[in-house]
């Protein structure tokens, strides 16, 4: 576990971030109810924003003298964000976004072949093959057997389940 | 762009439909406003497959919580008014005006059915030095802030039930509160609690068993499940004014929904709620059947709200006053 | 002899064996897949099941749940994703064994303490319900706090190399688990003025976020790296090492029906305390917690399956449900006329034994099911990881998706992704935050409810902490660990044994 010893890039920068937001949290709890008593339901927030600033200045001190001591230590760097890591960030973000608009079954469909095409590297319908495969049985497991309504979008899944229970009767 | 595929997909999949059937064509979706395992959730799945039986097609289910029902009010809201997606609440949202909870309440819907109602009552633990509403009250004004009791949230039925009784006489409690009358009422008997208001439903096995005894029935009539409990109105006429009241289940759908989805649903409705098999489930929890729909449907909510915004309102916890949203005080009758 | 043949109803039937068997196998699944909960499998059930008779439908809905429980095991042992909030504490050391090629060995053993676990859970539901009942009744709000903070300690254990880091991670949890209406008040708490956020932010949400999200952004680095090959030849423990560990798994399981019969706290609190408590006896564990420690896995695994007998106790014996799947239970009861309140154990006394039989039957189910066709599910992580990495991003969203059928649970997921991903980045333990959300609202309500009940009475409070022999030993439990947790005492301690 020695990795972490060496700084990475930006620890610094996220400690201090954590430092802030534990601030701002604290003064969100006592927003709550102030200091009023005991029982107050901001009693309790605010406890949890304390500790949270304590620590988070502790190690935002830490990581301070450890950042002027390994200076040296560029070599060692690791990439905290490389190339993959954002392209699939960007792509469940999209998702997560149009998700609700055009339906579930297009936007994950979408989104396997992308992630599938990009991370395994295989051809053109393998790719498709395999998205649609993993997507057939993500559906049946959720959506037919446990009956999870996934976002149906622009596609009117409910008719095209009634035309094809129809089909059966 | 979106919508003229959607619309496209649709009309593919209706030409492509070879029986174009009258409402209802597809699976139907109620939307639970509370979560698994509660009363609702209970009540709902115990009549659903009687009305899937009338209108012939599936009714999905799916459990939508949150602010107090206000996320699932306000889902159904969103969605189109075609008698495809039903709301399946309690008493809630017609306290969220007065409460700065929400904007839409039953007003904004149909109802289709309000299936039954519950019925307060005040339950004690055994050992407690009062048997009835009385001596309940008088214990209280000797021992101020002795007694606790337990409460479940503002505008939840305790609070509503403790300012009715508040109108009457000012009794100093100490009030716990707790997430719903299920961890209460376990309270009570853990000896953290002294006296819970909670419906008749949530309790009567208790009492039955001995594990706890009936002080006190918010009716204006006895009531055959608790037999030689008075009505409150005996000892407190002024209470009149207000009961019979009591938290309720119903089943919504969005406004300007189809007229004939609205008959059909109401029909299949009503015939499901006079099945044998659910009316003694409902009968035997404490419930009081309504199978109320149209008009009289109506008017109940009507009453509901106005009674129980105006009783929050005067107890002091209601964020808006119930004249601005032009909801009349109770008459007295 | 009555209770004999009541217990035996559903090994008599074949039809009833075949659902409680259906029911165990459909769990395992239900159980591993983050988003799909036992609470929710049962619920769908109550409708399905509706004309059935309600032993049929009893002994599918047994089955899921007993297998329910154990499934998260599957997922979160293999992939670090917890399929249920009962099964992190597995994840913690169950993940590091998979990471070393043991996956096959991690599962077989914690299918066996599992299975033990859950005959721990029926003996005690069988023979003593009642008594646990009372006992589990006698629990005060101060209790429940002094629980939970009692969990809320294993930050100590959990934070990795600093405390610091660990108790800020702690501290972050405990924040994000008061986000909401405050259920006591109403008091909008961090809702910033959001309707969406008054039923405040999903604990499962934070768990596949944290825990499978960051895992596997952080595979992402790795892609280059070779799959580790899983060695499957040795699945089913020895009949060794059980025997070792037995004693432990004994120790475990008895905290967890306990856990389990408290109406407040579920499996996912029995196992986390249990994990706590298998750290602090076990010595000499071959290899340190957290980084594949066997007793972790045994502790939390035994325990969460414990529950589920523990749970079963309240509800049969009072009509209080013991977690939230014992509410749907209950429910389904009502469906199916019968009164699940206190008098059930009166007035239809083979309900009670038919549930203990049919416990038992699916435990052994459990068994047959849990040893059997671990071999592709361990194969099932060698699979490439350009494959596997989307299909997890994929079943991630749709597990938070589903606990509320809400995209904001999409949104909180990919967030507590993204802060998981930088803070393992960072040398912060994720495992601190989940506890706190999960131990939160335990602390947070039953201080104000214990306090509130005194008047806001400091001195009232403690007068009532030492006139209960439940609230002292309770306390000198906290007590205890703090003195051997704080090094400086530790210290002090020893140097004046020294002088």
């Amino acid at each position: 576990m020695h990795e972490t010893q060496s700084k990475a890039p930006g620890e610094l920068f996220f400690s201090l971030i954590l430092l802030l937001v534990s601030c701002v949290l604290f003064w969100q709890a006592y927003q709550i109810d102030e200091f009023s008593s005991l029982k107050s339901p901001g009693a309790f927030p605010m406890a949890a924003a304390a500790v949270m600033f304590v620590t988070s200045s502790i190690t935002f001190y830490n990581t301070a003298v450890k950042h002027f001591r390994v200076d040296g230590l560029a070599k060692k760097r690791i990439s905290i964000m490389p190339l993959p890591v954002v392209i699939i960030l960007a792509t469940l973000l999209a998702f997560a976004v149009v998700v609700e608009s055009v339906g579930f079954l297009i936007t994950a469909y979408v989104f396997l072949f992308i992630t599938i095409k990009f991370l395994y590297q295989s051809g053109f319908l393998k790719t498709a093959a395999l998205s649609l495969a993993v997507l057939a049985v993500i559906y049946v497991v959720f959506r037919l057997v446990f009956q999870v309504v996934l976002p149906e979008g622009i596609v009117p899944e409910r008719e095209i389940i009634a035309w094809f229970e129809s089909l059966f009767k | 762009m979106i919508n003229k595929i959607k619309s496209t997909l649709a009309i593919l999949s209706i030409a492509a439909s070879p029986v174009f059937a009258d409402y209802p064509e597809k699976d139907i979706q109620g939307i639970i406003q509370w979560g698994a395992g509660g009363s609702t959730d209970t009540v709902m799945r115990s009549i659903a497959p009687h009305v899937e039986d009338e209108l012939g097609t599936d009714i999905v289910m799916i459990n939508r919580t949150g602010g107090v029902g206000a996320i699932a009010t306000k889902y159904v809201y969103a969605q189109k008014a075609d008698g495809y997606t039903l709301l399946m609440g309690a008493e809630n949202p017609q306290m969220y005006k007065v409460l700065g909870l929400g904007e839409i309440d039953y007003g904004d819907m149909v109802p289709i059915s309000i299936l039954a109602r519950g019925t307060p009552i005040f339950v004690a633990q055994n050992d407690a030095p009062y048997n009835n509403m009385r001596e309940f009250v008088e214990y209280v004004q000797q021992n101020p802030g002795e007694v606790r009791t337990g409460m479940t949230g503002n505008g939840g039925l305790t609070s509503i039930v403790l300012a009715m009784l508040d109108s009457q006489v000012k009794l100093d409690l100490t009030r716990v509160p707790y997430n719903g009358d299920g961890p209460a009422l376990t309270a009570l008997q853990s000896g953290t609690i002294d006296v819970m208001s909670t419906v008749l439903g949530a309790a009567i096995d208790h009492v039955r068993a001995g594990r706890m005894k009936v002080i006190g029935l918010m009716d204006n009539s006895e009531n055959a499940l608790v037999p030689g409990v008075e009505p409150i109105t005996e000892d407190f006429p002024g209470l009149s004014n207000y009961l019979p009241w009591g938290p309720f289940f119903g089943v919504f759908v969005k406004q300007g929904t189809p007229e004939e989805a609205v008959i059909k649903l109401q029909d299949a409705f009503r015939k499901a709620a006079t099945n044998e098999d659910f009316v003694n489930i409902m009968t035997n929890r404490g419930y009081t059947m309504m199978n109320l729909s149209g008009d009289e449907a109506s008017s109940f909510l009507d009453k509901y709200k106005s009674v129980s915004s105006w009783l929050v309102y005067d107890a002091g916890y209601a964020k808006h006053s119930p004249a601005d949203f032009d909801i009349p005080r109770p008459e007295s009758n | 002899m009555e209770s004999l043949q009541f217990f035996a109803t559903s090994w008599l039937s074949p039809d009833l064996m075949l659902l409680t068997a259906l029911g165990t196998f459909l769990g395992i699944y239900v159980g591993a897949i983050p988003g799909l909960s036992v609470t929710m499998a049962v619920s769908i059930l109550i409708s399905f099941t509706f004309a059935w008779d309600i032993n049929n439908a009893l002994c599918l809905m047994v089955g899921i749940y007993m297998g329910g429980v154990y499934g998260g095991s599957r997922t979160a042992i293999l992939l670090n994703i917890p399929g249920a909030p009962a099964a992190i504490a597995t994840a913690l050391d169950g993940y590091p064994l998979a990471k070393k090629g043991m996956a096959g060995q991690a599962i077989g053993l914690s299918t066996v303490m599992s299975v033990v676990g859950g005959f721990v859970g029926i003996f005690v539901l069988a023979v003593a319900a009642p008594l646990v009942s009372d006992f589990a009744l006698a629990f005060q709000p101060r209790d429940y706090m002094m629980l939970g903070i009692l969990g809320i300690m294993l930050v100590g254990s959990l934070s990795g190399e600093s405390l610091a880091k660990g108790m800020f991670a702690g501290a972050l949890g405990m924040l994000i688990g008061t986000v909401g209406l405050d259920p006591l008040t109403a008091e909008e708490r961090f809702t910033f003025g959001h309707v969406e956020l008054w039923e405040g932010i999903h604990p499962v949400a934070v768990m596949i976020g944290l825990f499978g999200l960051a895992e596997s952004l952080e595979q992402l680095h790795h892609l280059d790296k070779a799959i580790i090959k899983q060695k499957v030849s040795r699945i089913v423990p020895s009949w060794k090492d059980v025997k070792r560990f037995l004693p432990l798994s004994l120790q475990t399981s008895s905290i967890g029906v306990i856990i389990g019969a408290l109406p407040g706290t579920g499996g996912e609190i029995a196992a986390l305390m249990a994990y706590d408590h298998a750290k602090r006896v076990s010595k000499k564990p071959e290899v340190p917690f957290g980084q594949g420690a066997k007793e972790g896995l045994i502790a939390a695994e035994s325990s969460n399956n414990a529950a589920v007998g523990g749970a079963f106790i309240p509800m049969l014996t009072l009509g209080i449900p013991g977690d939230a799947v014992t509410a749907v239970f209950i429910g389904a009861l009502f469906i199916h006329g019968l009164n699940p309140g206190p008098l059930l154990l009166e007035t239809k006394p083979d309900m009670f034994w038919f549930m203990v039989g049919t416990l038992t039957m699916a435990n052994i189910f459990l068994l047959i099911f849990g040893l059997t066709g671990i071999k592709i599910f361990s194969k099932l992580i060698q699979c490439p990881k350009g494959i596997l990495i989307p299909v997890i991003f994929v079943l991630s969203i749709v597990g938070a998706y589903s606990i509320n059928n809400s995209v904001a649970d999409i949104w909180w997921m990919l967030g507590f992704g993204v802060l998981g991903y930088f803070m393992k980045l960072y040398g912060y333990q994720v495992g601190p935050v989940i506890l706190g959300v999960i131990l939160s609202r335990l602390i947070d309500e039953n201080w104000r409810r214990a306090i509130i009940a005194e008047r806001e009475d400091l001195g009232a409070f403690f007068a009532g902490i030492f006139a209960s022999p439940l609230s002292l030993i309770l306390l000198s439990a906290i007590m205890l660990i703090l003195l051997s947790k704080v090094s400086f005492i530790k210290e002090w301690v020893g140097r004046i044994a020294r002088s």
